[in-house]
C-alpha cells in the first residue's frame, strides 16, 4: 500500500512539476517545476524499491523482507545529478538576468542583435 | 497551446498511472547479503554505489564537479566587489560557531568513514561539512572565510580528490580489489569533493547577488 | 574490457588534471592514451559485467563501440589542433566530454547510459556557453531545460522497466525477449525512448539542438554535431537491441530526416543551417538502427562519416564567421578565404553523397542493407540534402588565400580516406549505377533548390515552451506507439 501511495505521489509530483514547467513564464519558476518533476521521478524509483513491511538494505538491521538496494543506489546518483544540473541552470539564469535584465521567457526569446 | 500542454501532461500522468498499476504486487527481492559482504560492506547501497556501480558514481562526481566549474566560470566575472557582511555582530553566533565547528567536523568524518556499515556515506558527510562551513561564513562573513580558505589551493585539493577517486575506481573496477578500506577511501574523497563544492556554490552565489 | 576502461579512466583523469593547467598537453596525452587503449582492445571484447554480478555495469566492445572510439579520438585530435590557441578550461572540458563519450559507447546498462548522457550534456552546456555571449548562454539554458525534461521522463521509464523486469542490463533484457503488450513495459520503453530522443536531438524532441549548436564556439559545434548528439542515437540503438522497437525507430527516423530538412531548406544562418542538417542526418542513423542487421552496420559507418564531414563543415563555417563577423549565407558569399572554401566544398561534396568521398561510401553501405522501400526514403532524403546544400554554392568562390587549414586538413584527409576505403571495401559502389544514382540525386536536389528558393514559408518557430510541449507530446506519442504497436 505504501508502495502504491509513494508511486502515485511520485507521478503526481512529476505531472505538477511538468505543468509548472510548461505554463510559467519566469525561468526560475520553470526550473523549480523541473526540480519538482525530477523529485517525483526519484520518489517513483524509491517506490519501485519498496516492499511491504520491508527492512532497510543494511545487514543486521530489522527483520522481514528486504527492500531492493539497487534503485536506492540509483536514486543517490540521480539526486546529485539533478542538484548539479539545477545549480548550473540557476547560474545561467543569474548570468542572463545580468545581461538581459529579464527572467521572462518571452522576452528572452526575442533575440538581441549581437554578432 | 494551453490545451495542448494540459493534454500532454494529463496523458503522461495517465500513461504512467496505467503502467504503474501493472507493477504491483512487487516480487520478493533476491538475497543481497553475500554480494554486499564481498565488497567488505554491510550497507548494500554503499556496496553498490562505491563498489559494483562505482563507474556510475565516478561519472556522477564528475557531473557535480563540472557544475562547480560552471558556477565558477560564469559567476567569477560577475562577482561584486562589495563584500558580504557577517549576518550579525553579536558574539553569540561567533562563539557558537567556534564551539560547534569541532563536533561538526568529527560528525562528518564519522559519517564518511562508517558509510559502508550503516546509513551515511560521502555525500551526506560532505553536506554536513559544507553546512559547518556555512555556519562559519555566517559568523565571520563569507569574504573573510574565502580569504582564509584560499580558492586556488582549494581547487587543487578538489581536482586532486577527483583524480584520486578515478585511480581508486581503477583499483576496484579494473583490478577487482575488494575491501572495506577502499570504500572508506572513496567515501572520504567524495565527502571532501562535496564539501568543497558546497562551499564554492555558497560563496559564489552569496557574493554575486546582482541587481535586478 | 580492462584496457578500454583504463583508457577511459585515464582520459577523464587527464581532463581533470588539465583543469589545473597545461590543458592542451593533457588533452594531447589523453588522445594518445585513448589511441593506445583502442589499439589494445581492437577488434573488440566480449560482454563483461564491470563490478561483478548482481549489480555491476555490463560493458562490451562491439563494432559500434569500436567505430565510435575511432571517430571520437579523431575528431578530438582535429578540434584540438584547430582550437590550439584556446587556453583556460576549454580543452580540459573538451577532453572530459570526449572521455565521457568514449565511456558511453561501450556501456550496456540503462542507468549507466543515463548518467553518461547527463555528464555529456552538462559538459556540452558548459562548452556551448563558454564564450559567455548572452545568446549562446540562452541557447545553452534551453538545452539544459529540455534535456532535463527528457531525463526526467527517462527516469520514470527506467523505474517502470526495472520494476517489471528487475534488471538494467541490455543483454539480459534482450535474452528475456520482453513482451511489449504489457502496459508497464510499453509505457516504460516509450519514456526511455523519449529521453534518449531528447538527448539525440531528434525532430520534435531535440528542438534545443539548432540554437545550441549554431551559437556555440567553432570547435564546440563541430564536436557537438559530430559526436555528442550521436550519443543519443547510440542510446536508441542500445534500446532497440533490448526491446523490439525497430519500427518505432524507423518511423522516428523518417520524421526526423524530413523534419530537419524542412527547416534546413530555408535557414539562412550558416551554422544554424548546418545544425538543422545534423537533425536531418540523424534520420539516416535511426532508419539504419531500426532496421537492424546489415543496415545497422551501414548506420554505424554513416555515423562515423557524418561525424567527420559535419565536423569539417562546422570548422569551416565557424572559421569563416570568425573571419567575417557575419553569419548569414548571402553575406558570407564571396568573402571566404581559400582554406574555408576548400573545407566547405569538400564537406558539401561529401554530405551530398557524391563519389568518391565518405558520404558516398557510407550512404552506399547503408542503402545496401535496407529493403527497397527504405531505399526510396533514403534517396528522397539525399535529394533534400542536396537541395538544401545547393545554397552554399555561392560561398565556394574564394577571396584570397589567407589563413591555414588547421584541423580542417586532418578531417579532409579522413573524409577522402574513408571514401576510398569504402570504395575498395564495398564492391557494389564501383558500378556505374551507383555513381549515376549519386549524381542523379545531387542534380535532382539542385533542381529542387531552384524550385523552392523563391518561396519563403513561415515555419513555426520553436520557443522553449513549444519545444517542451512538443517533447511531452512526443513522449506520449512514443509510449502510445509502443503500447499499440
Amino acid at each position: 500500500m505504501e508502495g502504491i501511495a509513494a508511486a502515485a505521489l511520485g507521478i503526481a509530483l512529476g505531472g505538477s512539476g511538468l505543468w509548472t514547467l510548461v505554463r510559467r513564464r519566469n525561468v526560475i519558476w520553470k526550473l523549480l517545476g523541473l526540480n519538482v518533476a525530477a523529485g517525483g521521478a526519484i520518489l517513483f524509483l524509491v517506490a519501485v524499491a519498496h516492499r511491504p513491511g520491508a527492512r532497510p538494505a543494511i545487514e543486521g538491521l530489522g527483520s522481514g523482507p528486504a527492500a531492493d538496494p539497487l534503485p536506492q543506489a540509483l536514486v543517490l546518483t540521480a539526486i546529485v545529478i539533478h542538484f548539479a544540473t539545477l545549480a548550473l541552470a540557476l547560474v545561467y539564469v543569474i548570468f542572463l538576468t545580468e545581461h538581459r535584465h529579464t527572467q521572462d521567457v518571452h522576452k528572452l526569446e526575442r533575440e538581441p542583435e549581437e554578432p | 497551446m494551453r490545451w495542448l500542454a494540459g493534454a500532454a501532461v494529463v496523458a503522461l500522468v495517465g500513461l504512467l498511472a496505467l503502467g504503474t498499476w501493472g507493477l504491483f504486487p512487487r516480487p520478493p527481492v533476491p538475497s543481497w547479503e553475500e554480494a554486499t559482504a564481498a565488497f567488505g560492506a554491510r550497507n548494500a547501497v554503499a556496496a553498490i554505489v562505491l563498489g559494483a556501480r562505482l563507474w556510475d558514481t565516478l561519472l556522477e562526481v564528475l557531473v557535480y564537479a563540472m557544475a562547480l566549474v560552471g558556477v565558477r566560470m560564469v559567476l567569477r566575472p560577475l562577482s561584486r566587489v562589495q563584500p558580504v557582511p557577517p549576518v550579525s555582530e553579536t558574539p553569540l553566533l561567533t562563539r557558537a560557531a567556534d564551539i560547534l565547528l569541532g563536533p561538526i567536523v568529527v560528525f562528518a568524518i564519522y559519517i564518511a568513514s562508517s558509510g559502508h556499515l550503516g546509513p551515511g556515506g560521502g555525500f551526506p558527510a560532505g553536506a554536513i561539512l559544507g553546512s559547518g562551513l556555512l555556519l562559519l561564513a555566517l559568523a565571520k562573513g563569507a569574504e573573510r572565510l574565502a580569504q582564509e580558505l584560499h580558492e586556488p589551493s582549494l581547487e587543487r585539493v578538489e581536482y586532486g580528490a577527483i583524480a584520486a577517486l578515478l585511480a581508486l575506481g581503477g583499483l576496484i573496477l579494473v583490478l577487482s580489489w575488494r575491501g572495506s578500506w577502499l570504500l572508506v577511501g572513496a567515501n572520504v574523497l567524495i565527502g571532501l569533493e562535496v564539501a568543497i563544492g558546497a562551499w564554492v556554490v555558497l560563496h559564489h552565489f552569496a557574493s554575486s547577488r546582482g541587481e535586478v | 574490457m580492462n584496457v578500454a576502461l583504463t583508457g577511459v579512466l585515464t582520459y577523464l583523469a587527464l581532463g581533470v588534471v588539465g583543469l589545473l593547467g597545461r590543458g592542451r598537453l593533457c588533452a594531447a596525452l589523453a588522445i594518445l592514451a585513448g589511441l593506445a587503449a583502442l589499439a589494445a582492445w581492437a577488434p573488440g571484447f566480449p560482454e563483461r559485467v564491470m563490478g561483478g554480478l548482481p549489480w555491476g555495469v555490463p560493458v562490451a566492445g562491439d563494432t559500434l563501440a569500436l567505430a565510435f572510439w575511432a571517430l571520437i579520438l579523431f575528431v578530438h585530435a582535429a578540434v584540438l589542433w584547430h582550437e590550439r590557441h584556446r587556453t583556460g578550461a576549454f580543452h580540459p572540458l573538451l577532453t572530459l566530454l570526449m572521455g565521457t563519450c568514449l565511456g558511453t559507447v561501450f556501456s550496456r546498462d540503462l542507468f549507466n547510459l543515463y548518467v553518461a548522457l547527463e555528464l555529456a550534456s552538462l559538459l556540452s552546456f558548459l562548452l556551448a556557453g563558454y564564450e559567455g555571449k548572452a545568446r549562446a548562454v540562452w541557447a545553452s539554458l534551453q538545452y539544459l531545460v529540455l534535456a532535463t525534461v527528457g531525463m526526467t521522463l527517462y527516469l520514470f521509464g527506467l523505474g517502470l522497466v526495472y520494476g517489471k523486469l528487475g534488471t538494467l542490463s541490455i543483454s539480459e533484457i534482450a535474452v528475456r525477449s520482453p513482451d511489449l503488450s504489457d502496459p508497464a513495459l510499453a509505457v516504460g520503453v516509450g519514456l526511455l525512448l523519449a529521453g534518449a530522443a531528447v538527448k539525440g536531438g531528434l525532430f520534435l524532441f531535440g528542438l534545443w539542438l539548432p540554437p545550441a549548436h549554431g551559437y556555440a564556439p567553432t570547435g564546440v559545434s563541430a564536436v557537438l554535431s559530430g559526436v555528442v548528439v550521436k550519443m543519443g542515437a547510440v542510446a536508441l540503438a542500445r534500446l532497440s537491441e533490448a526491446f523490439p522497437v525497430g519500427p518505432v525507430l524507423v518511423a522516428l527516423g523518417i520524421l526526423t530526416g524530413f523534419g530537419g530538412l524542412l527547416y534546413a531548406l530555408w535557414e539562412q544562418d550558416i551554422k544554424v543551417f548546418l545544425a538543422f542538417h545534423t537533425v536531418s542526418q540523424l534520420g539516416y542513423l535511426l532508419i539504419g538502427f531500426g532496421l537492424g542487421g546489415p543496415a545497422a552496420l551501414g548506420a554505424i559507418l554513416y555515423a562515423v562519416a557524418h561525424g567527420l564531414f559535419k565536423g569539417l563543415l562546422f570548422l569551416a563555417a565557424g572559421t569563416g564567421i570568425e573571419g567575417m563577423g557575419v553569419r548569414s549565407i548571402p553575406a558570407l558569399a564571396g568573402h571566404l578565404s581559400l582554406p574555408v572554401v576548400l573545407g566547405l566544398g569538400v564537406g558539401t561534396w561529401a554530405i551530398v553523397g557524391l563519389p568518391p568521398l565518405a558520404g558516398f561510401a557510407a550512404k552506399g553501405a547503408l542503402a545496401a542493407g535496407v529493403p527497397s522501400a527504405a531505399k526510396w526514403v533514403l534517396f528522397a532524403l539525399g535529394v533534400g540534402t542536396a537541395a538544401s546544400f545547393s545554397k552554399l554554392i555561392p560561398l565556394l568562390r574564394p577571396a584570397g588565400r589567407q589563413g591555414g587549414l588547421g584541423g580542417m586538413g586532418l578531417l579532409m584527409g579522413a573524409v577522402v580516406g574513408f571514401g576510398l576505403w569504402g570504395l575498395a571495401e564495398f564492391s557494389g559502389l564501383m558500378t556505374p549505377g551507383a555513381w549515376g544514382e549519386a549524381f542523379l540525386g545531387a542534380g535532382a536536389g539542385y533542381v529542387l533548390y531552384l524550385a523552392v528558393r523563391r518561396f519563403h514559408p513561415r515555419l513555426p518557430r520553436f520557443t522553449l515552451d513549444r519545444a517542451a510541449v512538443a517533447t511531452l507530446l512526443g513522449a506520449v506519442g512514443l509510449a502510445l506507439g509502443v503500447l499499440l504497436a
